[in-house]
């Protein structure tokens, strides 16, 4: 039987239903609007889409939406300037700046010195080292959508074998303290790994994660787990998955497609973490 | 196979060497490397880690100030004393001895401590740091397994090191320090949970074995294949009768068995024990630089 599919937007949809409604019942108890804003430098083709479909979604559930497009030749000091601003804006209560940035922008900075009280991208060092204890901080969108749709098989996590192929600040890093508080056993690795196929044949949730086209194989697939693919990679007018999914399909239980699962469900994380930060910001 | 122990005695004296002649350069800079411990309450092994620690400043030529407080003390004087040595320019590490109390929020102390003279490396900002991959001061008991492998000739890169245990002060952080992409690192690494159906099965893919359950004899030949590096971070009191303290310290390890499928070893007592005081100096000593470079 081939395996189930785990669809982004059915993921993201009751999750995204629950927070049309926590922002009503919200504005009705305090008569305010959670704001978030985005900040885009340059004209990268797939991050402004991504971040169009951002102010497009969260106008939908009710957020006051903010887009900042700055210049590509921006200096390091003009793009902190509008950070701080963002950090003392009180009609904004979570922001992210969109990565990559231009290369004479130092990353690392420009993260750090967003509020980690209004980093709703959970990429600020507090934030990720909160992942370390169950201290209560914005985790990742990406590895917290495939929590969710790991969640979304029902099935049990505890003293299961995950194995993340990729080991980015966004996905395997946080993914695999995510996957440690839920009690599972979890092996890290990358492309370049010896025996990554013998390493994903015990895994019982296997997340592709690596950016390299089709590199896991449908024979490598334990029957029954569950695949979590995040991979895209533009292939002539076809979009590749890490994973060789009409292989894979065969003998995993359930397995995310591409394009159609992490990517539409890691805009309502970020909208989880606006209105949680909404909510944290009116109760101080 | 009879495995090669590594000691981690004569490790620790090594890196003792390396850092007093660093900290004999600093002074001549005007330099003085500082720790400043805090101890809450009379745990007498908490007492008695304090004061190796001090030991181990004195014999590197480093300052040192141990501020003791009564068990009963509110969360808030002792927020206060860490603010002192925040603000105290003799002291560049600050360590706030654990466990503390139960009425004091662990997470709010540490919080507290300046991140730059956060010697434990457990402030947030440094874990999330050290995920990152970004520059930070290791925690200690990861740092000197790290270590002790390097100086082994035991370079992680590119081999499977399986961590048993994912406690946040050994587990958790020495995954995220052999994870990443960068130099001794770049391993794949494993974190094994006790509830898995199957321990045995991870342990013996492992070319490096690191045991940090706190149980003893929970890693036993069967579960180890010919050729590991078995690094034993456990330290368990277990009753003894012929000794006068009448208890012996052992490890996770099932040690004479394992010795004998094992390339290297690390013994308990002698092994990764006496490394996390020196880490905790040698941070202390990184962080005295840092802090002078402005």
């Amino acid at each position: 039987m081939p395996a189930k599919l785990i669809k982004g937007d059915e993921v993201a949809e009751s999750i995204r239903a629950d927070l049309a409604n926590e922002l009503n019942n919200l504005y009705e108890k305090t008569g305010l609007i959670p704001g978030l804003a985005v900040v885009i430098v340059g004209e990268n083709p797939a991050s402004m889409t991504y971040v169009a479909n951002k102010e497009k979604q969260s106008r939908k559930i009710g957020f006051y939406s903010q887009v900042r497009r700055l210049p590509e030749d921006i200096s390091q000091d003009a793009l902190l300037e509008v950070i701080a601003e963002l950090n003392e804006d009180s009609k904004i209560h979570g922001f992210m700046v969109q990565l990559p940035l231009p290369d004479h922008i130092d990353e690392r900075t420009v993260l750090q010195s967003i509020d980690p009280e209004k980093d709703i991208d959970g990429t600020h060092p507090v934030n990720m080292g909160k992942l370390f204890s169950n201290e209560k901080g914005f985790i990742a969108c990406t590895a917290n959508s495939i929590m969710h749709m790991i969640e979304h098989t029902r099935q049990p996590v505890y003293g299961k074998s995950a194995v993340l192929i990729g080991r980015s600040n966004i996905v395997g890093k946080p993914l695999a303290l995510l996957l440690l508080r839920r009690n599972a056993s979890v092996t890290i690795c990358h492309s370049k790994s010896l025996d990554l196929s013998e390493i994903c044949r015990e895994a019982d949730i296997l997340v592709a994660a690596a950016g390299s086209a089709e590199l896991v194989k449908g024979d490598w697939i334990k029957p029954g787990a569950i695949v979590i693919d995040v991979g895209v990679t533009q292939d002539g007018d076809r979009v590749l998955g890490d994973v060789e999914f009409e292989k894979a399909q065969q003998s995993a239980g359930w397995i995310s497609p591409v394009p159609g699962g992490v990517g539409p469900i890691t805009i309502t994380m970020l909208m989880q973490n606006a209105l949680e930060a909404f909510k944290q910001q009116i109760e101080a | 196979m009879s495995a090669k122990v590594i000691s981690g005695k004569q490790i620790a004296e090594e890196i003792r060497g390396e850092l007093k002649q660093k900290v004999a350069d600093l002074k001549e800079k005007g330099i003085v490397p500082g720790l400043g411990v805090v101890l809450v309450g009379e745990d007498p092994a908490s007492v008695s880690y304090v004061t190796s620690k001090a030991k181990g400043c004195e014999e590197i030529g480093m300052y040192e100030e141990t501020i003791k407080l009564p068990a009963e003390t509110s969360e808030e004087e002792v927020l206060k004393t860490v603010d002192g040595l925040n603000k105290d320019p003799k002291i560049s590490g600050i360590l706030v001895q654990l466990p503390l109390p139960d009425h004091i929020s662990v997470d709010r102390v540490i919080g507290y401590i300046s991140p730059e003279k956060d010697v434990d490396g457990f402030h947030p900002v440094n874990l999330g740091k050290l995920l990152r991959g970004e520059p930070c001061p290791l925690p200690c008991t990861p740092h000197g397994v790290k270590q002790m492998l390097m100086r082994s000739g035991n370079d992680p890169s590119g081999k499977h090191v399986v961590v048993c245990g994912r406690s946040n002060i050994v587990g958790k952080p020495l995954a995220a320090i052999l994870m990443q992409k960068a130099e001794g690192a770049n391993a794949v690494v494993t974190v094994v949970h006790t509830g898995a159906k199957d321990i045995s099965y991870f342990t013996k893919q492992a070319d490096i074995l690191v045991a940090a359950m706190g149980r003893p004899n929970a890693i036993t030949a069967d579960m180890v294949s010919e050729g590991t590096v078995v690094m034993d971070v456990g330290v368990n009191r277990i009753p003894d009768s012929s000794k006068k303290s009448g208890f012996r310290l052992v490890g996770d390890v099932d040690y004479d068995a394992v010795a004998e499928k094992a390339s290297y070893i690390t013994p308990v007592p002698g092994g990764v024990g006496p490394m996390t005081v020196t880490m905790l100096l040698y941070n202390t000593v990184e962080a005295a630089i840092w802090l002078n470079q402005g």
